[in-house]
């Protein structure tokens, strides 16, 4: 088990190469370059070419990686251009702060939400519960998130004024009663965020929490154990859970990795500063830098979460013994 | 309930007919999934037949009549340059039916789901090789793709069919926008492949040690036989949930592609551009109808299938 | 019970991924961030030394962005531009009035031919430490500014007049010829010809004092906690929260009264803000005019427009076809009602324009020097063009369809409807089908830059007002800013003569021909001027919108 972890750990650098190397092809080679879009409206060609030159842009195209990749492994990962005078790290770090902050409560949301609405649909199966449960929430998940925000915005922020039109401020804020208790309750700013994060999410964590559910319901040893005499939320909590656990544990892993990526759209219209709504920038700006930085990071998160969860899976589900040929 | 379907012991095939009839007998009878089947029949219907249905042109602008709400002669509104809301919405749908021709051309739907199946059953260094693949393409920055894709490849295959169109009969293909969907969702097909063949590949991994499959190989079944016949339908609810979820995704997608300035240019109606039109919330204060047309529709049509895949599911396991 | 295990150890296993993540990233936080300031989220400056003024009174709260950079050698953007012009100065500034103003310098002596330029400081001019400002810091300053090792894209554009900068800046010579410091407190510069516009551009931050002392301790950090010589510096800096400027109290033009200025840089709709009493200064935008422009509401006695020197306009690529026949580009000038449109798509909130020289500016007329909308006339224009429309498409006498594509940036929710609506009348007008085609802006900047854009949508912002910054860095066959491939002998003449024409009245005159010209050969096609909308709290006296980015802070006082 230790050498299987340690093999796949091994694949770690091989990856982060090809990945850097791939995106840092891809970025050279594409139209427009970072000095071309940091030169503002007086563009004088002999002058950004000299400047290209200077900045090493020029080079072979293995010149370059290789002069990004010494200073990468020593953790250097070079100056931002869209706020200038800072490195890449000082500039990424708090971004992805903050988009995960945000992340991490909306999945805890969603997750938690999900299985519980998707147990009981799986329970209430037959009944007319289980598909209004499972409608309600695919109606939810339909909704464009372009197309949620807006309206709740205009119905909480302009109309009601009882929270902020966007912006960040931490995850606590504090409450006072009288002006004497303190009572520490979440952000004002989170809640437009969250419903507009979670909503979509949680129907589809129901609906496969259900069919899982509902598959192993009838499955051999389920049968067993009723016909044995167990009661049903015993059967449920201790039998039915945790194998239907398993396309969740996939998923949720794959959300977890996902959230220091930030969303782009939730943090554009409602202005907090993440992760997403940069590296959108970066992109826009070819702040190579900044993407290179933030695919590596984001590449390793990946390929750790992705074991972290084959693990998982082998644990819970003994007959999925990894790494076992057939 | 991989045992109560689908292999009848005289044939190989994964449903047989008779099968599928009673599928169809069990999904007609769930009211909701045949008024989602209707209404996504109707929007597609509207988009096919745009030019017949819709009452104006999606580009007539009237300038004097702005941001009208519903009214007798335009029965949505009209948008900030006085086009006719329910026609650009009908040119919408067509939109939305050449995206999703798009997708499915590109392959984009089967395409994690049989890696996953593959990477699954297989195992071994196949498994290992597909999987690692995945890692490295699930963490290329997807932005930076589609932007450069679009950029340069997007920018050939264009002038190809300009070109192409400008020597043969055929016409209005560029402007349909299909040529930059169609590159737009086969290299995108080549990064997002990757969740569905996970999801896929841990169901079957948990499948194979079954006894039926054991049972099976022991038998002397062919790889094909055992993929086929008895894993596929074990798979195929999850397989029916991701290509649901996927077609009902598109017309999200859409969206975000609009955004990036991909597909469909302006002044053709997709509903991207007109969610933009009209999001902002002091836009939806002041014209609500620009924001609730487009979105409700595109709502309703990603209702309609998810509540299409559900039921169909439910058919096919006959619960 | 053996599944009950298992649940458990799932949960264990994923708080434990969860406790790595976040211990992980709050570790990064941590051991990033060489600088000797710590935290990233709260880059913070200690107050300089220097008093505490008790003159200044008053906090201003307005809304703003990062800046790209707080280096005034390096800044492009007007966004930047807007925090330096307050911390820095330099030479000769531009008053509220446009008019250019000393700034450090107490005086400044041309000499006749126009060629040479001596610059003396004035005796009260420090720095936010306290340091006094010396000749020598100019001089440093400029050589800064055009020093190969800071590949600053704008310097030389700005300080290329002065004789050998050009030299310098391409590592040619060790030294700018026409620079000298002729004591400490005098300067002088030698131009390579004579150059009416040049104190005009001294105005621009690349020829901001810096202190050369901060810099070459701190080359990599110093502009977090810069030392300048402006009106405010800076006091703090939460990076995406926060940036407050701090009032120089031995600023040589006078303490400004208004002690302290606070940019909020995140927190969404700005008119929110602003009625919810966060915000002192909000634009107004599209959504929001009805109800400022309303008599009996609350925001109309704080409303004001204010006219900007920013022209958006279509720029025709002259090489290409159809664009070298100018029937074709009048014609498409002339069936495009833009006053119309502007009511419509932006409630009138940009005035068309009615040149390529913006209101304010020298040379400007009141006379409507553009195309105007008419329709008869464009069809005429088209008919005598050496194209025809054939199936909605231009072509040419051999049957070869030439397409127009019109080439944006794309931008969702900016994606712009004013020009579909021009689309839709040169279809209805002329019968000719223009197709949009959106890039990100990078492609578009590339493709730009390589002139390989058939039309595309422009816009210019003014960086001193002088019409040279628009007419011959645009329209001069040689500037390397023409993107439009045009040449007009007569047009270069005009230009020419007006460089170094140093008599005001016959420059702007020669402009103003000048300016003629262009639009009759309609190589832009200018769309719009913009204006500035805004709403100022009552609390505030003095509020102004420039027509382009000049300090203004210190005009500005709050009674509060």
């Amino acid at each position: 088990m230790a050498g299987y972890v340690i093999r796949r750990l091994l694949w770690l650098p091989l990856i982060l190469l090809i990945v850097s190397f791939f995106t840092f092809c891809i970025a050279r080679f594409g139209p427009g370059d970072p000095v071309s879009v940091a030169a503002g409206q007086i563009r004088d060609e002999a002058i950004l070419q000299q400047i290209r030159e200077d900045r090493g842009l020029d080079g072979s195209i293995f010149e370059q990686y290789l002069r990004w990749g010494q200073g990468a492994i020593r953790g250097d990962f070079g100056e931002s251009l869209q706020q200038r005078g800072f490195t890449v790290s000082e500039v990424i770090f708090p971004r992805m702060w903050v988009s995960a902050q945000l992340g991490f409560i909306a999945l805890i949301l969603v997750f938690g939400l999900g299985i519980l609405f998707g147990l009981i649909a799986a329970w209430a199966n037959g009944s007319w519960i289980d598909p209004l449960i499972i409608s309600v929430l695919l109606f939810l998940q339909a909704i464009p998130i372009l197309v949620v925000i807006p309206p709740l915005l205009w119905l909480f922020a302009v109309q009601l004024n009882l929270l902020p039109v966007g912006g960040w401020d931490g995850l606590i804020d504090i409450w006072w009663i009288k002006g004497v208790i303190a009572i520490p309750i979440p952000d004002p700013h989170l809640y437009i965020p969250l419903v507009a994060f979670s909503l979509p999410g949680i129907a589809g964590v129901a609906r496969l929490m259900r069919i899982s559910a509902l598959e192993v319901q009838n499955e051999d040893y389920i049968r067993t154990a009723r016909s044995k005499g167990l009661s049903e939320p015993d059967i449920a909590i201790k039998h039915v859970l945790p194998n239907s656990l398993l396309p969740i544990v996939t998923v949720f892993g794959f959300a977890l990795a996902s959230i220091i990526e930030g969303a782009f759209f939730v943090e554009t219209l409602l202005g907090i500063p993440g992760i997403g709504r940069f590296v959108f920038e970066a992109v826009g700006s070819r702040d190579y830098d900044v993407i290179l930085a933030t695919t590596v990071i984001f590449s390793t998160v990946f390929v750790v979460m992705n074991l972290i969860v084959e693990l998982i899976y082998g644990f819970i589900d003994p007959r999925v013994r990894l790494g076992d040929t057939r | 309930m991989g045992e109560n379907i689908a292999i009848t012991p005289e044939s190989n095939e994964l449903i047989s007919n008779n099968e599928w009839v009673l599928i169809w007998r069990r999904l007609r009878a769930k009211k909701l999934a045949m008024i989602s089947l209707v209404l996504i029949i109707i929007i597609y219907g509207a988009g096919l037949f745009a030019p017949l249905v819709a009452p104006y042109s999606y580009t007539e602008t009237n300038l004097d009549r702005g941001l009208e709400g519903p009214s007798r002669d335009h029965w949505l509104g009209t948008d900030r340059l006085g086009r006719d809301m329910l026609s650009r919405s009908i040119y919408s749908a067509r939109t939305t039916l050449i995206v999703t021709t798009a997708v499915v051309v590109s392959g984009s739907l089967i395409i994690g789901n049989v890696l996953g199946l593959l990477a699954g059953y297989k195992g071994g260094w196949i498994d290992s090789l597909i999987m690692r693949i995945g890692e490295v393409f699930s963490s290329l920055p997807g932005l930076l793709m589609l932007i450069l894709i679009n950029a340069t490849l997007g920018e050939r295959v264009i002038n190809g069919v300009r070109w192409f169109e400008a020597h043969t009969f055929f016409s209005g293909i560029v402007s349909s926008g299909i040529a930059s969907y169609l590159t737009v969702f086969a290299a995108l097909s080549l990064f997002f492949w990757v969740g569905t063949a996970r999801i896929i590949r841990s169901q079957v991994l948990q499948l194979r040690e079954r006894e039926f499959i054991i049972a099976a190989e022991a038998l002397g079944a062919s790889p094909r036989r055992i993929i086929f016949v008895h894993l596929l339908p074990s798979v195929l609810f999850l397989i029916i949930l991701q290509i649901s979820a996927t077609l009902g995704g598109i017309a999200g997608s859409e969206i975000l592609l609009s955004w990036f300035g991909v597909g469909v240019q302006p002044p053709a109606a997709s509903f991207g551009a007109m969610i933009f039109q009209g999001s902002g919330a002091r836009t939806f204060q002041a014209h609500p109808h620009l924001l609730l047309v487009p979105g409700l529709i595109v709502t309703i049509l990603l209702f309609s299938f998810a509540l299409l895949g559900d039921a169909l599911n439910d058919a096919i396991s006959s619960r | 019970m053996f599944k009950r295990n298992k649940l458990l150890s799932i949960l264990i296993i994923f708080v434990a991924i969860l406790v790595v993540i976040v211990g992980g990233l709050s570790a990064s936080l941590l051991l990033s961030g060489e600088s000797e300031e710590s935290v990233n989220t709260g880059i913070t400056t200690s107050t300089q030394a220097g008093t505490d003024n008790n003159l200044s009174v008053g906090q201003l709260r307005l809304s703003g962005s990062d800046p790209v950079t707080l280096d005034p050698h390096l800044a492009t953007d007007a966004g930047s531009a807007e925090y330096i012009v307050e911390i820095y100065s330099g030479l000769v500034t531009i008053s509220p009035d446009l008019e250019l103003t000393l700034d450090l310098a107490s005086s400044v002596d041309i000499s006749d031919d126009g060629i040479t330029y001596t610059f003396e400081l004035r005796d009260d001019i420090f720095f936010h430490s306290g340091r006094r400002v010396t000749a020598e810091d100019v001089a440093w300053s400029i050589k800064r500014a055009l020093s190969r090792e800071l590949q600053s894209t704008v310097s030389l554009a700005y300080l290329g007049d002065i004789l050998g900068a050009r030299e310098y800046f391409f590592g040619l010579s060790e030294d700018i010829t026409g620079l000298e410091l002729i004591d400490d407190k005098t300067i002088q510069f030698t131009l390579d010809s004579p150059k009416p516009f040049f104190l005009a551009k001294l105005t621009y931050p690349c020829a901001f004092v810096v202190d050369g002392q901060q810099i070459e301790v701190n080359e990599r950090n110093w502009t977090r906690k810069p030392n300048g010589t402006g009106p405010y510096k800076l006091k703090e800096w939460r990076l995406s929260e926060q940036i407050t400027l701090y009032a120089h109290d031995r600023y040589h033009l006078g303490i400004p009264p208004l002690k302290e200025v606070v940019y909020l840089l995140s927190g969404g709709s700005a008119l929110t803000r602003f009625e919810n009493d966060e915000l002192d200064v909000a634009f107004i935008s599209v959504n929001d005019v009805e109800r400022a422009r309303d008599v009996t509401s609350d925001l109309n006695p704080l409303y004001s427009v204010w006219p900007q020197f920013t022209i958006s306009y279509f720029a025709f690529n002259i090489e290409k076809p159809p664009f070298d026949d100018v029937h074709i580009r009048r014609a498409l000038g002339l069936s495009i009602d833009r006053k119309k449109i502007a009511e419509v798509t932006f409630s009138d909130m940009l005035a068309p324009a009615t040149g390529i020289l913006a209101p304010g500016l020298p040379g400007y007329t009141d006379v409507d020097k553009t195309l105007p909308f008419n329709p008869n006339r464009a069809r005429e224009e088209l008919l005598a063009s050496k194209y025809k429309v054939e199936n909605g498409q231009l072509v040419t006498s051999q049957g070869e369809v030439v397409p127009i594509v019109i080439t944006e940036v794309g931008g969702g929710a900016e994606a712009r409807i004013d020009t579909q609506a021009f689309l839709e009348q040169w279809r209805t007008e002329l019968g000719v089908n223009v197709e949009i085609r959106q890039t990100d802006f990078a492609t578009y900047l590339a493709e730009s830059d390589a002139k390989q854009l058939q039309m595309f949508n422009g816009g210019w912002i003014m960086d001193y007002p002088d019409p040279e910054n628009i007419l011959d860095l645009k329209f001069h066959s040689q500037s390397g800013l023409n993107d439009l491939g045009y040449q007009n002998t007569a047009v270069d003449e005009l230009l020419e003569l007006a460089r170094s024409e140093l008599n005001p009245d016959q420059r702007i005159a020669l402009y103003r021909d000048a300016e003629k010209l262009i639009l009759e050969d309609a190589a832009w096609l200018p769309l719009y001027f913009s204006q500035n909308h805004v709403v100022v709290n009552a609390d505030v006296n003095g509020w102004f919108e420039p027509p382009m980015v000049v300090p203004r802070l210190r005009f500005i006082e709050v009674n509060r």
